[in-house]
């Protein structure tokens, strides 16, 4: 099977989908002549042509708001908004519009518009450009919220986003871009050619949003998480001995209860991990379903590993991104119980 | 039974209004939505709308009648079979069931002092005057003008029309035009000039219309005033309060009716709060704008008119981040905020009546959270239900379950319960709005399921 990274995973579900429906267009800051900052949408304007992959100007309300139109007259547009840390200024296009269209119109218009954004920390990206802010979009009703943690899943879940007739935010975990990260920055750097995620079939296929993957089964105690903290979980539970079932939530709204359930019931125990601050964020979220659906199994407080309550900080980086270290702790926390 | 139609309020601050034109006549039959008559202020037109099914029985106002006081019956509706003649005789006097009014019934809640735990932050013979809650946002910003001069005010018409809710009443007069800004419809806009004004060293407090409308500024709250005292290594603070209503009000759909407590709670770098009292709206806004931090300050257009016992003193701050327990209990602890507390209190007075005590607690700041009084008390009652008018999934109720869980595993003894707002934008149907928003029923069914009584 080919093995691409993530940015060529997307790069292909982008391709086909523009092969495929004549419909979908793409559209956003740098997203067309350049190909995108970070390349998702290199080469797409000269193979597709300027009418279907293009350059916006910087304006995130205005992407976001041309992409409702277009969807909302028969186009199915994929917006690009260059790092989810910029992507406020688009929040009330977003939310009062996109979000509420089909409820408003009591289901005369839809909008199958798909933004995709970079998203997460790990790459010294400082205050704006490390945000992870999902719990904004996981409150709303209306909008289905992904974030996939492999280059197979990305692809999967980008072409299942953009087929959807609703709208959906997804979130690319941009550390993950080009290679599996377990959170040890000073190792070096690891590719998806030796990731079993790594491999990516050709042509079109699809992952269904709305479902978790449990990525290690263990019957001592669940972990909750997605994106780059997916890989960061792995290589702590192999380091812990302890039996951890990891659970990748994949779409985070709407978010797999049945999965989380099940595994929670089993193990009795649960760790959530998110590189968001702490604080209302959707671990918060986790915990209390969780609790609400399993009470009389749990045999330990659920315990959240997150980001801390201040903005991403530039120089202590790896002091906020929740480690390996950090992860281990709360496993043994909720198993000393 | 005939149906009273009533004079709608366009507003909570209008008083009267003129009945334009009738759009049906009598003997028309009617249906729910059915439009009934145009209704004019100096601000808006709007329309009446049909509740209920029926027929129109009798007209009570003409049209083109000015000055109509809200409230007043302007139209009788009758079901089938009922006489029209029976209306004009009908004694005024029948109650009316509180569907059958055109503007959605706000049921009042009458929560007697001797119900209320004594505030510990009043000194014991403080004396207290009866205001409302519009009155006490607009004092603690008068009473902070005059004790700092770098305060000022600016927003969508809170000037010269003394803004969109009567808020700022009185403020330009007294303090001018250089402090009292009325500002263009661009909410990016002013709020962008506030967070400059507030990194100059100025204390701005910026009304948004409704919270709704600050969508649009919103990058400028968290990219800009949020961060900016831990990007600058604490050179440069924002010292600035965003103010105004937020969460539902009374038919104004979903683009007027969002709660934002839990998105703002979730920025590091804010504080948010959001008061049920008036007296605590007055010393917590007047410690909003002391504070050198951006502060969210969530109002409700419902509680505007309220009004609380306001201690009389001649500076009454609270500290930001302290809930109070403002009833005792036993058996259940009820943890709410701003108009929450209404459905909460009801709720409370309705368990007592069973036998079951209910601890009420008003979180007043929402960040920082004061999780150690609503941990302390579960750990007495054992037992957790939340209540607020956010949407479910990542509500304020989702943090408070999430911290119970962690730091009171062991002495809860049924799963902490969330009341919350209908996953859905809420809709402007009379009938689906009331259905879409939480209420002391619901309250009161999930204290009793925790408590586990059926």
């Amino acid at each position: 099977m080919p093995q691409q990274n993530m940015i060529q995973a997307l790069n292909a579900a982008q391709d086909i989908l523009l092969e495929r429906d004549p419909n979908v267009v793409i559209f956003g800051e740098d997203t067309g002549y350049f190909g995108g900052v970070f390349r998702a949408t290199d080469g797409l304007q000269a193979k597709h042509g300027l009418q279907r992959v293009f350059d916006s100007p910087i304006t995130e309300a205005g992407i976001i708001a041309m992409a409702i139109g277009m969807g909302a007259n028969g186009l199915r547009p994929i917006a690009e908004i260059q790092f989810s840390d910029y992507i406020f200024p688009g929040f009330d296009q977003i939310i009062s519009e996109l979000s509420r269209l089909r409820y408003r119109s009591a289901g005369q218009y839809t909008a199958p518009v798909t933004v995709r954004s970079p998203w997460g920390g790990g790459i010294r990206g400082g205050q704006t450009h490390s945000m992870s802010p999902e719990a904004f979009f996981t409150h709303i009703p209306g909008i289905k919220v992904v974030v996939p943690s492999t280059p197979h899943d990305a692809k999967g879940l980008l072409i299942s986003a953009v087929e959807d007739d609703d709208p959906v935010i997804f979130f690319e975990p941009k550390r993950l871009y080009n290679g599996p990260f377990d959170g040890d920055h000073e190792a070096a750097a690891k590719s998806w050619a030796q990731h079993s995620g790594g491999d990516v079939p050709d042509g079109h296929y699809t992952v269904p949003l709305g479902k978790a993957k449990v990525v290690r089964a263990g019957k001592d105690a669940s972990i909750i998480t997605y994106g780059t903290m997916v890989h960061v979980a792995l290589a702590a539970v192999a380091k812990s001995g302890i039996d951890a079932e990891i659970i990748d939530l994949r779409t985070l709204a709407p978010v797999d209860l049945d999965t989380i359930t099940w595994s929670v019931e089993k193990t009795g125990k649960c760790v959530i991990v998110h590189e968001a601050p702490k604080t209302s964020g959707f671990g918060a979220e986790l915990s209390a379903a969780i609790q609400e659906n399993c009470f009389y199994h749990l045999e330990a407080p659920i315990t959240r590993v997150t980001g801390w309550d201040t903005p991403y900080p530039h120089a202590h980086e790896w002091e906020y991104f929740p480690s390996q270290a950090r992860i281990i702790n709360a496993l043994q926390h909720v198993m000393k119980v | 039974m005939p149906v009273e139609i009533l004079m709608p309020a366009l507003s909570p601050t209008m008083e009267e209004g003129t009945l334009s034109k009738w759009l049906v006549k009598e003997g028309d039959t009617v249906s729910p939505g059915d439009l009934l008559a145009e209704i004019e202020t100096d601000k808006a037109t709007m329309e009446v709308e049909a509740v209920d099914e029926g027929t129109v029985g009798k007209l009570l106002v003409d049209e083109g009648t000015e000055g109509v006081p809200v409230n007043t019956p302007i139209a009788m509706l009758i079901a089938e079979g009922e006489d029209a003649t029976a209306v004009v005789s009908a004694p005024s006097a029948t109650p009316t069931p509180p569907v059958a009014s055109a503007v959605p019934e706000v049921v009042a809640v009458v929560v007697s002092t001797s119900e209320v735990a004594a505030d510990p932050d009043i000194p014991a013979g403080t004396e207290f005057v009866k205001i409302t809650v519009r009155e006490a946002l607009r004092d603690a910003m008068a009473e902070e003008m005059r004790r700092d001069e770098s305060v000022f005010v600016m927003g969508e018409e809170v000037a010269h029309y003394q803004g969109a809710y009567k808020v700022t009443q009185g403020l330009l007069d007294e303090f001018g035009e250089a402090r009292v800004v009325d500002t263009p419809i661009t909410e990016h806009g002013f709020a962008g000039l506030g967070v400059g004004a507030a990194f100059g060293g100025l204390r701005p407090i910026v009304e948004f219309m409704t919270f709704n409308f600050a969508m649009q500024a919103i990058d400028q709250i968290i990219n800009s005033a949020a961060k900016t005292l831990y990007m600058s290594g604490g050179q440069m603070g924002c010292p600035i309060v965003f103010r105004g209503p937020n969460g539902a009000a009374s038919r104004v759909a979903a683009q007027h009716s969002q709660d934002y407590s839990s998105w703002y709670a979730h920025v590091p770098g804010l504080k948010v709060v959001a008061p049920w009292s008036a007296a605590d709206a007055k010393a917590l806004l007047k410690a909003a704008i002391r504070d050198p931090n951006p502060v969210i300050f969530l109002e409700n257009e419902l509680l505007y008119g309220k009004s609380y016992d306001v201690p009389v003193l001649d500076d009454y701050v609270l500290p930001i981040g302290r809930a109070r327990v403002v009833r005792e209990g036993a058996d259940v602890t009820i943890v709410s905020y701003s108009r929450g507390m209404e459905h909460a209190l009801e709720a409370a007075n309705a368990l007592a009546t069973e036998g079951l005590s209910a601890e009420v607690i008003d979180l007043r700041t929402l960040r920082p959270l004061d999780t150690a009084t609503v941990v302390a008390s579960v750990k007495k009652t054992n037992r957790c239900v939340t209540v607020e008018e956010c949407w479910p999934v990542c509500g304020i109720g989702s943090e408070i379950s999430a911290v119970l869980v962690a730091e009171a595993f062991d002495y809860l003894d049924a799963p902490v319960t969330r009341v919350t707002a209908k996953d859905v934008p809420l809709p402007y149907a009379a009938n689906l709005e009331k259905l879409a928003l939480p209420g002391s029923v619901d309250v009161i069914e999930a204290a009793r399921a925790v408590c586990y009584r059926s």
